[in-house]
């Protein structure tokens, strides 16, 4: 992980900068569903954007900060999404009710799966995730009286939020827009405290970090299980978006595909990934509208990507624009 | 039933024994954990249905396929793989995951999107009885050619001076580059072997787990839980726990039903890793 150069970013930018930022950033999310009246099926692409796009930040808070790479983050993003699912057709299609509770069940499991997967260090951790997302692939089988198995859980009742029905694309586009701005700030926010300072110093060394008294395993398990459930919430607003969850959610290909939104973006950076994932869900979607091999042409970008720009589109925008201003 | 299980799920070793000691011996000398691996398998299967369509008997595409497949994989290390050689490992995983995405793709611009099935060579299409057990003799062939390549890479690896350098690379590749040990040409060599493996244990499998091109998908899982129980980089653990990890499978298969055998065997490699993080036999990797 190279991203060393982006660590301080609230250091360098006023607090007026930031709420300036925000603002602007507020006011052309509730400006965009009307600005896209008359091409409905924009504000839908948008939507799924914004989900990849808070995918990609609960993948990069863990594999970004502490430098652990997770090839199985589908895992939790299907978990998420099969929970809910379950929780809102029996027992209530509050949001408010079914997604913390999801959040909740996620952290726990988390926490019980990763005390054993952080001892790991490095390959043999990514491996293990990887295989973790498969054993959830293989359970939606295995438990397909419940989940549906191949044809995917089905008939998700329209949720509720706050007693208010949320079905129409606007108020869905809004929703998962103040979500993803929500969680971007406390991430953005996390970076900068303490704990956040800590996951990099783990990230950068691990054996010094816990010479100078950081409780190495601890910090990565709390990570671990903060990013697991941040996915697993991501995961049950798709499924109460679509009304449906599937076994592709779990498929390792997605967290390959989630992994590339971060790297992409660039990893660390925490706006990168966010970016990187509706950058690359607006691509994909036209893409493959023209080509059924998309996977040739991600696949050969992401090979590039990593040789050339291994700090993804972000890193790679910055190292152009330090050359033109001339400090190398 | 119990112990026709154990015998298929020695066969099942034997397919998982030639997949990974691929990824072992890569890792080994490369420190690169090779996600391309499974794609490789799959495009040789494909390959092997493809050159038996064309009219090549069953034994020259067991040699043609991996041979071809071999040179691929040193072409792939020398555009790419050679690029990334100092970087951390992690872009190392990324970047053979992207390998495997493209492979994948280009496999199904080949017709991959379609199960086909390699037909078995009229010489191996009988079964042999054995004390109660009734086990295609084809079983019983791709069972000793995994053994009998296995024996012979590993003295080849014990007795040659490629295998002699491979080792040393593999212990402490620095002290090894140090006397003069060109690890360039030696990289391309070992992904070449190790690609060829994948292609013989691809060829091999066909028949039974048919080709398409997302075959190598479920294989290559299991090759990482094989090469993660015997250690990372342990040759003798790969071997080991190739047919544990077979029997595991075979045996939950048959008793808590298919998809069930892999939670079996995800809980069993965790237990393994928390009394033995570096394997069976303790001399794995835990960088």
């Amino acid at each position: 992980m190279k991203a060393t150069t982006n660590i301080n970013f609230g250091k360098n930018s006023t607090s007026l900068k930031k709420v300036v930022i925000l603002i602007v950033l507020i006011v052309i999310g509730a400006l965009l569903p009307s600005l896209t009246k008359d091409s409905p099926f924009i504000l839908v692409l948008a939507s799924h954007a914004l989900i990849a796009g808070a995918l990609a930040l609960s993948l990069d808070i863990l594999t970004g900060s502490v430098g652990l790479l997770t090839f199985g983050h589908a895992a939790w993003f299907g978990y998420g999404a099969y929970a809910t699912g379950l929780m809102a057709k029996s027992l209530s299609s509050e949001m408010t009710v079914v997604l913390p509770l999801t959040a909740l069940t996620a952290l726990l499991l988390a926490t019980a799966i990763g005390a054993i997967l952080v001892r790991q260090i490095g390959k043999t951790f990514a491996i293990l995730t990887l295989a973790l997302s498969q054993i959830m692939f293989a359970a939606v089988f295995v438990f397909s009286k419940v989940t549906g198995g191949e044809d995917g859980l089905q008939g998700i009742p329209m949720p509720t939020l706050l007693g208010f029905a949320v079905k129409e694309s606007q108020s869905w586009f809004w929703v998962l827009y103040a979500f993803l701005l929500a969680s971007l700030m406390a991430a953005l926010y996390v970076r900068n405290a303490p704990m956040g300072k800590s996951c990099l110093a783990i990230r950068e060394n691990g054996e010094r970090s816990r010479f100078i008294g950081i409780k190495v395993w601890r910090v990565k398990l709390q990570t671990y299980a903060v990013s697991s459930a941040l996915a697993a919430v991501t995961g049950g607003l798709h499924a109460l978006y679509t009304g449906s969850a599937a076994p592709d959610m779990l498929h390792w290909t997605k967290s390959g595909e989630i992994l590339m939104y971060a790297v992409l973006g660039g990893m660390g950076t925490l706006t990168g990934p966010v970016f990187g994932g509706i950058v690359f869900t607006v691509a994909e979607h036209y893409v493959s509208s023209w080509t059924d091999a998309w996977q040739i042409y991600f696949g050969g970008l992401f090979v590039i990507m990593v040789i050339v720009a291994p700090g993804g589109l972000f890193g790679a925008f910055e190292s152009i624009k330090k050359r033109f201003a001339g400090n190398r | 039933m119990w112990s026709s299980l154990v015998v298929n799920g020695l066969v099942m070793g034997s397919i998982l024994l030639l997949f990974s000691l691929g990824l072992t011996l890569i890792y080994g000398v490369g420190r690169v954990v090779n996600f391309a691996h499974g794609a490789f398998y799959s495009a040789s299967a494909m390959a092997g249905v493809w050159l038996s369509q064309k009219g090549m008997p069953f034994w020259a595409v067991l040699i043609v396929a991996p041979i071809g497949i071999g040179l691929l994989g040193v072409a792939t290390d020398w555009l790419v793989l050679s690029r990334i050689r100092d970087r951390p490992m992690v872009d190392s995983m990324l970047l053979t995951f992207g390998m495997a995405l493209l492979i994948t793709g280009v496999l199904y611009e080949f017709g991959g999107r379609n199960i086909q099935n390699l037909a078995i060579p009229v010489s191996l299409q009988g079964v042999t009885s054995f004390g109660g057990i009734r086990l295609p003799d084809y079983r019983i062939f791709l069972s000793l050619v995994a053994i009998l390549l296995t024996a012979g890479l590993l003295v080849y690896l014990n007795k040659s001076n490629w295998g002699l350098r491979v080792r040393a690379a593999n212990d402490e590749p620095e002290m090894a580059a140090c006397l003069g040990i060109n690890r360039e040409t030696l990289m391309h060599s070992v992904v070449g072997v190790s690609s060829a493996l994948a292609a013989v244990s691809g060829v091999i499998a066909a028949p039974i787990f048919g080709a398409f091109a997302t075959v190598g998908d479920k294989i290559l899982i299991l090759g990482f839980m094989t090469v993660i129980m015997g250690g990372l980089g342990s040759l003798r653990g790969a071997i080991a726990s190739a047919y544990l990890v077979g029997l595991v499978l075979v045996l939950g298969e048959g008793y808590f039903g298919g998809q069930s055998a892999l939670m079996v065997l995800f809980a069993t490699v965790m237990v393994m890793l928390i009394s033995f993080p570096r394997g069976i036999f303790g001399d794995g990797r835990t960088e």
